[in-house]
């Protein structure tokens, strides 16, 4: 079974600036990163007939954003979802263009993370907390434990217990992202951070998430265009073809916290979502070239590297500290600089940094980006561009519970 | 319904899966649901049996004791009452009833266990959080509760006298 391996391409990217105070509504923040997307492709609206969006209660839906571009929707619908959501919408667009509902969709996620609602959900500021407690958050929350810092961290501290996994490993994984994001004029944060600098921020989550451990909260939206390899010769962009897709896969109890029953609690859904996404794509974690991890805490990768199979359960402290991730190591990881500094999409900004990689226009400091010139110097403020990618993967991230992959090719 | 930490706690009444936990907790039991399909127990409480789908339980009184798995020691309070807590720990309990045990769909390495998530208190309060320096992986704790209203209580753990399973984690 192949799946629908290279019949389906990604032929568009847009996004917005990257802020904590866009003063804007997601309705106007959307509408531009579609906007940007369809410039991108050299698509006018009305080649555009379908969308899909992701939001958590916190963004404007697929219709208004649709009818504020003159797009003429054949197909459309609004799913709830953080992380993880990316991939797997992806996956869906290429299946309802299969199944003939439409032929050109737009996917994007739309939001003020930080100046609306705030998944961390810190006092005095964002979502306030709720103050009846129902249902099934009886469970958790009268014991202090929501934000998603809380919700993982018994994994995480599971994790360091049985495999000696330290801060110190961890650091390197916002180390990278930092040094990535220096050379990312875009990114909310370009300050290149040591090893210590993270040690020694203040703690969110003891034992494993440190402030620096823990990904920015920022305020944009983001898009992404896909349509069919036929349609996609004809477009502006080279197309990035889509491989494989994984979507939402789960381990066998998937709720944020009933996954705690089953051991072991330290391996990531990724573990189960691997089998798809490698199956259908025909290629091997060897075979890849960049990764893009689901990076909500500097935790999440170490465990979506294991899950995933590009090193052994217990050894993602080790792979994320040895420089594999690192712009110039055998794989580097959110050459963006990720959520971790560049900014919080639930996800989307990271496969959007892949498509940038795989047409080897990452928009880097060097002068010929545009023309796929790139001086492969990775120093403060020049290139970020990986040399000859032509294989990437994006890893998402819901809970320690479900993931979702993403399988490029040039 | 109870106040609790500035929260109102709530079993609604179509809320069949959790009414009668709290009513357990005020009698001074611990309870959890037990499936009278295939006799499995349930750490976190739902509507049906995850091993069997079967939808007939019970609720099943338990010993009260177990083990640190794992912890976490909040800084940081997101709900405001929190905040003179910090820094708290939260804990996962593996309760002694049932620990690691295979099920009939489970693959592969896969296997389950009976396991609670609540706060880890002081021996002698259990409306106050436990020192951070005390709490540590193998430690062994047992039940208690806070008492909120005639009918409702909120189970919690604290230390037991027991010796640790194994060297805790961290060490100190």
């Amino acid at each position: 079974m192949a799946g629908l391996r290279d019949k389906y391409c990604i032929v568009g990217i847009g996004e917005t600036s990257y802020s904590r105070n866009s003063g804007r509504s997601t309705r106007d923040l959307g509408t531009e990163a579609v906007r940007n997307a369809m410039e991108d492709a050299g698509l006018h609206p009305w080649d555009v007939d379908g969308m899909l969006n992701y939001h958590v209660g916190d963004s404007t839906l697929s219709q208004t954003i649709a009818t504020d571009l003159g797009i003429r929707l054949d197909f459309y619908t609004d799913t709830f979802g953080g992380g993880s959501s990316t991939e797997t919408i992806i996956g869906i667009a290429t299946g309802v263009i299969e199944a003939g509902l439409c032929h050109t969709v737009a996917v994007y996620r739309s939001m003020n993370g930080y100046s609306g609602l705030r998944q961390g959900g810190s006092i005095g500021q964002g979502r306030p907390p709720a103050k009846v407690v129902v249902g099934p958050d009886l469970d958790t929350t009268p014991y202090g434990m929501t934000s998603p810092a809380q919700n993982f961290q018994l994994t995480f501290a599971r994790h360091m217990y049985e495999y000696g996994t330290t801060s110190e490993q961890l650091a390197h994984v916002k180390v990278a992202c930092s040094n990535h994001a220096s050379n990312n004029p875009r990114a909310y944060y370009n300050k290149r951070l040591t090893v210590d600098d993270v040690l020694d921020s203040r703690w969110i989550v003891k034992p494993a998430c440190h402030l620096l451990d823990c990904c920015i909260e920022t305020d944009n939206a983001t898009c992404i265009i896909v349509t069919s390899a036929d349609r996609a010769r004809h477009l502006r962009q080279r197309p990035i073809k889509i491989k494989s897709v994984a979507g939402r896969v789960n381990k066998p109890f998937q709720g944020m916290h009933s996954h705690y029953q089953c051991d072991p609690i330290t391996r990531q859904a990724g573990y189960y979502a691997s089998r798809v996404a490698f199956r259908n794509a025909d290629v091997e974690p060897e075979d890849v070239q960049v990764t893009g991890c689901y990076d909500a805490f500097t935790f999440t990768p170490v465990l979506l590297f294991e899950g995933y199979g590009f090193c052994d359960p217990g050894q993602g402290g080790e792979y994320v500290s040895s420089g594999a991730i690192n712009l110039g190591g055998a794989r580097p990881n959110n050459t963006s600089g990720g959520q971790l500094c560049e900014g919080y999409t639930h996800g989307m900004n990271l496969v959007i940094e892949n498509v940038r990689q795989l047409r080897h226009q990452a928009d880097d400091g060097c002068p010929g980006w545009r023309e796929g010139k790139h001086s492969y110097d990775y120093s403060e403020g020049r290139c970020r561009q990986v040399e000859d990618v032509e294989l990437a993967m994006n890893m998402g991230w819901g809970t320690p519970a479900v993931s979702s992959a993403l399988i490029l090719g040039r | 319904m109870a106040d609790y930490m500035n929260l109102i706690l709530e079993v609604q009444p179509t809320d069949s899966e959790h009414r009668g936990y709290y009513e357990a907790a005020r009698a001074g039991s611990l309870v959890v649901q037990r499936c009278t399909g295939c006799g499995l127990l349930r750490g976190i409480i739902g509507a049906s049996c995850p091993f069997c789908t079967s939808g007939g339980w019970e609720w099943q009184a338990v010993s009260g004791k177990g083990v640190i798995y794992s912890f976490e020691i909040v800084t940081q309070a997101i709900q405001p009452a929190f905040a003179d807590w910090v820094p708290y720990p939260v804990v996962l309990v593996e309760l002694d009833e049932q620990r690691s045990v295979t099920w009939r769909w489970g693959i592969e390495d896969e296997t389950v266990s009976l396991r609670l998530i609540t706060n880890l208190v002081q021996r002698d309060d259990s409306t106050r959080p436990e020192d951070e320096a005390n709490v540590a992986i193998g430690k062994r704790v047992e039940v208690c509760f806070v008492d909120l209203t005639d009918d409702f209580a909120l189970p919690q753990f604290r230390l037991s006298d027991e010796a640790p399973e194994h060297a805790p984690w961290p060490a100190g």
